[in-house]
């Protein structure tokens, strides 16, 4: 760590932590529904709480991306924060935006538009409060001494978050027009503008963790980006074959959806060979097991297993089905909590001053929670497969096929308890690391060969071929 | 090879080629959905059910569209499915419908209400959705021929057959109909649809809200079939 105003990032990250512990237990209230045992109905119903956990892991991803953007464009600007102030104060209003929605929706105060919950008046404080950050985020980078693709990527990603969210409010009286508009704000985010940020934050980690030449990283994150939006932007027509949109979405929407694992397994190729051909043996490796576990989870998650179910011919079944959730848990799982986990595992003993990596938590925190979280998408795949088979195509009543999956949430409960005890670990790994502290001279010449390492310049450090070409 | 100035072309030109390829076809596909939904048909009383749809976030549970939780049955199609008396009972009084099986919230809608949420899914029913839902192609009763016109009554379609069959077609939940006039008699059946617990305590049938106009329309027919 080079700047003061980093260390705010710590707060982010904390607030991610707790958001992600209270995600898991409505997750569990919903299995346990699935599975027979609603005794939450009359307190939080089901609706309740998957308003709760999918609100819940959006707030604390980009809590993340927030607390990885205020960790990283300092030191890629070369800079303090421009209003290292206005951070806390941007980071409490979310908090208390969050917080209310998330009270708000256990008395059923929402707009009940799958992802979209939050209540309008809410949603132009969060407007308010992204655009505080940009401003405070683009300010750094233009009054920094150098702008780096690092950096202007990361930037540009979160400012399309931020515009996206703007169809989404538009009001309309059309169910069809509704759910048109509000894939521009959930699939340009997640399969478009999030994987700027995710690039971003991933050339970071492997810039600082390979010790790969920037030039030749930032030469591929363009490729990466680019085949993202090139496949991504038109394959939100995925979502629009059945919704009472035109018939060319179908084979609009399948052709690009088609490229989609392309941008992901370049993301994989990507982590993994600069992973493998870097110089530098950087000591935190549990950081670069979450870096390169991204990349690979990601191509399952949203790649492979969003390409199973994207063809017109099989979505015509699959569309509503548990087949989503089983893609949807991978593909969240691997392209944005596993990002997040990795620059909060990169980050925490620069910002903390204790190298807590080599800890037997921090490794069993990784392997236990990806097991479980891979145990638990084969549990949703059955129950979706199942569900598919007997509803869909051989026409057995809604309810009847629910009781029949029954015994697959009991699967995924066992599986999800794997992934809570490798969250939990990799919480008290974090607690462990205690409050940020130490200036930030002490961090820079007083640490270990590795950290010291990590704050020279890392421009043009070790490797200068590039290991993809090579 | 590829130079970082030629990635960094790669990346804008692609994007921006996209971008505007995507705001195109958004710009049409505004103009075609009009059409493609009936929005003509659009009451008054259908947009004010799609906001109480979005108020009371069924798709927390339901799928509408295809679009939703997995909790709860897929709603595009209940309008045929189902037909407005089997939603509006539903709605009154969920759990009298489903005794014992998965629970919905109890929303106490007004009568004005439940029809505006019925209104609106007759108006989603009829959408072009190009295909969605298919019909399921492997069912059982793919090749039986659609309900006969025996004289039966529209509140028999709606309600009974969510449960039971009748010549095949229809739930599996409770016992096939087939036959059940000759096995009761029409007293027996009046006191069963009125107060199925009085005769057969425990039993899963529901209690349903049946007007008395209801119950002696229904016992007519059943009362017809015989094996």
């Amino acid at each position: 760590m080079k700047y003061e105003s980093q260390r705010i990032a710590y707060w982010f990250f904390a607030t991610c932590m707790l958001l992600f512990g209270l995600q898991l237990v409505y997750g569990f209230i919903m299995a346990f529904a699935h599975a027979g045992l609603d005794g939450l109905h009359d307190i939080i119903p089901f609706h309740t709480a998957r308003a709760v956990h999918t609100n819940l892991l959006v707030m604390w991803n980009l809590c993340g991306f927030m607390g990885a953007a205020y960790f990283i464009v300092p030191e890629e600007s070369e800079r303090e924060l421009y209003w290292p102030k206005l951070a806390v104060v941007q980071l409490v209003a979310f908090v208390a935006v969050g917080v209310t929605a998330v009270i708000g929706f256990h008395f059923s105060w929402w707009e009940g538009r799958k992802f979209l919950e939050i209540p309008r008046p809410l949603d132009y404080l969060v407007v308010v409060d992204v655009l505080l950050f940009i401003a405070n985020i683009g300010m750094t980078i233009l009054k920094g001494k150098r702008i780096t693709t690092t950096a202007s990527v990361l930037f540009f990603g979160l400012l399309m978050a931020a515009l996206l969210y703007l169809p989404g409010m538009i009001p309309t009286d059309n169910q069809t027009q509704d759910s048109y508009l509000r894939w521009w704000v959930v699939h340009l985010w997640v399969e478009g503008v999030w994987e700027l940020i995710m690039g971003g934050i991933l050339a970071f980690l492997l810039i600082k963790l390979t010790g790969i030449d920037r030039e030749i990283i930032e030469k591929w994150l363009y490729v990466i980006v680019g085949l993202t939006f090139l496949s991504g932007i038109l394959g939100t027509g995925h979502h629009y074959y059945y919704i009472g949109t035109p018939s060319y979405w179908l084979w609009i929407g399948g052709i690009f959806s088609a490229l989609e694992p392309l941008a992901f397994l370049g993301m994989a190729m990507y982590g993994i060979t600069m992973a493998r051909k870097g110089g530098r043996k950087h000591a935190n490796r549990t950081a670069l097991a979450w870096t390169v576990g991204c990349c690979v989870m990601s191509f399952v998650g949203a790649g492979f297993l969003g390409f199973a179910h994207t063809l017109p011919q099989v979505n015509m079944y699959t569309h509503g089905t548990l087949v989503t959730a089983m893609h949807g848990h991978m593909a969240f799982w691997g392209a944005y909590a596993m990002l997040v986990l990795a620059i909060i595992t990169y980050a925490m003993p620069l910002l903390t001053g204790r190298k807590l990596y080599d800890r037997p938590g921090a490794a069993f925190a990784f392997w236990t929670s990806n097991i479980g979280m891979i145990a638990m998408t084969l549990a949703f795949g059955i129950a979706g497969v199942t569900q598919v088979a007997l509803e869909r195509r051989m026409g057995m009543d809604f309810l009847a096929v629910q009781e029949e999956v029954e015994v697959h949430f009991w699967g995924l409960i066992l599986a999800a308890t794997l992934f809570t005890l490798g969250i939990t670990a990799f919480i008290v790994n974090f607690i462990q690391h205690g409050l940020p502290k130490g200036d930030v001279e002490a961090t820079l010449g007083g640490a270990a060969p590795d950290e010291s390492t990590d704050t020279s310049d890392d421009d043009g450090a070790v490797a200068a071929a590039d290991p993809v070409e090579a | 090879m590829l130079s970082k100035s030629s990635a960094r072309m790669f990346f804008l030109v692609g994007t921006a080629l996209c971008a505007v390829a995507f705001i195109l076809l958004t710009l049409d596909t505004f103009q075609q959905i009009p059409g493609q939904t009936n929005q003509d048909e659009l009451s008054p009383a259908a947009i004010r059910g799609k906001h109480l749809f979005d108020s009371s976030n069924c798709m927390g549970c339901h799928t509408i569209l295809g679009e939703g939780a997995y909790y709860a049955p897929e709603l595009t199609r209940v309008y045929d499915r189902r037909g407005p008396e089997f939603i509006a009972a539903m709605l009154r009084d969920p759990a009298a419908m489903y005794p014992g099986r998965r629970r919905m919230e109890q929303y106490d809608f007004t009568e004005e209400q439940i029809s505006d949420l019925v209104a609106f899914l007759e108006w989603v029913g009829k959408m072009d959705l190009n295909g969605f839902p298919a019909n399921p192609p492997l069912a059982a009763n793919a090749g039986v021929a659609a309900a006969p016109d025996d004289g039966r009554p529209a509140i028999f379609g709606q309600m009974c057959t969510a449960c039971h069959a009748v010549g095949g077609r229809g739930g599996s939940v409770g016992p096939s109909l087939d036959g059940v006039g000759t096995r009761f008699d029409a007293e027996y059946l009046t006191r069963w649809l009125t107060d199925p617990q009085s005769v057969r305590p425990g039993t899963a049938m529901p209690d349903l809200p049946l007007t008395e106009a209801q119950v002696s329309e229904l016992t007519a027919y059943l009362v017809t079939l015989h094996d």
